[in-house]
């Protein structure tokens, strides 16, 4: 048993999805960007964890599944991340987002 | 203040500054790096608030093979690996959003309880009684999801495809 501030555990969470939306909207490296969606992905799994830590009962328990199931998508999506990586650098020859614009009218 | 607020402080601090630095510095490797510490710190944080299944998890899975991936795919998309990013700046706007979305979300945590609680200890079995119990069809689905994107990855990937 520990006693812990709730309010540090949100905030905490809360500046971390900050930093994760700023790299997401400022960076054009497209490792960059998928680093920053880990950042504010990692947030998420925070949230889950402590809210279900302080909510008593068996909530812990159910806080701790759904994030070991969040756990396993974000390892998911930075495989198919680097995928698409690969297939950016092999056709533009860089990763940068920036002069990815085949689809735009 | 307690032992355990202190090392919370602390730990806190440090994803902070470590989540800042990994989208600042120029160097790619060094981002990989300050993410790495970002990772393990965060472990440390589920260990504290009692979970210690998923601090091993975060270990292996973000601090072990998430980091060595984005190594990997840095290593395979550029002549030297050490060369720097071209400043991208900070762009006024998005600074300026994420700043009021933090402001915002700040202003909400007002309406949570502020006084400690308690955090409970779990037996990791229970834990996966509850996984594989009430929560197995999302565990079915996860599966289901990464042999889908394992399938897309190597379509994506393999040689040969214009």
């Amino acid at each position: 048993m520990t006693d812990l501030p709730i309010v540090g555990f949100v905030a905490l969470s809360t500046a971390l999805l900050a930093v994760g939306l700023f790299g997401i909207l400022t960076r054009r490296n497209f490792i960059l960007i998928l680093i920053a969606i880990e950042i504010a992905m990692n947030a998420t799994i925070l949230n889950f964890v402590y809210f279900g830590a302080f909510s008593g009962g068996s909530g812990g328990l159910t806080g701790q599944s759904i994030a070991v199931v969040l756990i396993g998508f974000a390892a998911t999506e930075v495989a198919v991340g680097l995928a698409i990586v690969l297939a950016l650098n092999r056709l533009k020859g860089t990763i940068n987002v920036a002069q990815a614009t085949d689809l735009k009218l | 203040m307690s032992i355990e607020e202190l090392a919370f402080l602390a730990l806190a601090v440090v994803a902070l500054v470590t989540a800042v630095a990994a989208l600042l510095v120029r160097e790619l490797v060094h981002t990989i790096l300050w993410v790495g510490v970002f990772f393990v710190d965060l472990a440390a944080l589920y260990f504290l608030l009692e979970a210690p299944f998923l601090g091993v998890l975060q270990l292996g899975v973000y601090a072990g093979a998430v980091t060595v991936l984005l190594l990997f795919g840095i290593m395979v998309t550029r002549k030297r690996i050490f060369s720097r990013e071209a400043a991208t700046g900070i762009g006024s706007v998005p600074f300026a959003l994420a700043v009021v979305t933090f402001i915002f979300a700040v202003a909400a945590v007002g309406e949570l309880p502020q006084s400690s609680q308690p955090v409970r200890t779990y037996d990791p079995t229970l834990l996966s009684e509850n996984l594989f119990g009430p929560n197995g069809p999302w565990l079915l689905l996860l599966g289901l999801i990464m042999m889908a994107a394992v399938a897309g990855s190597i379509y994506l990937v393999r040689e040969g495809r214009e």
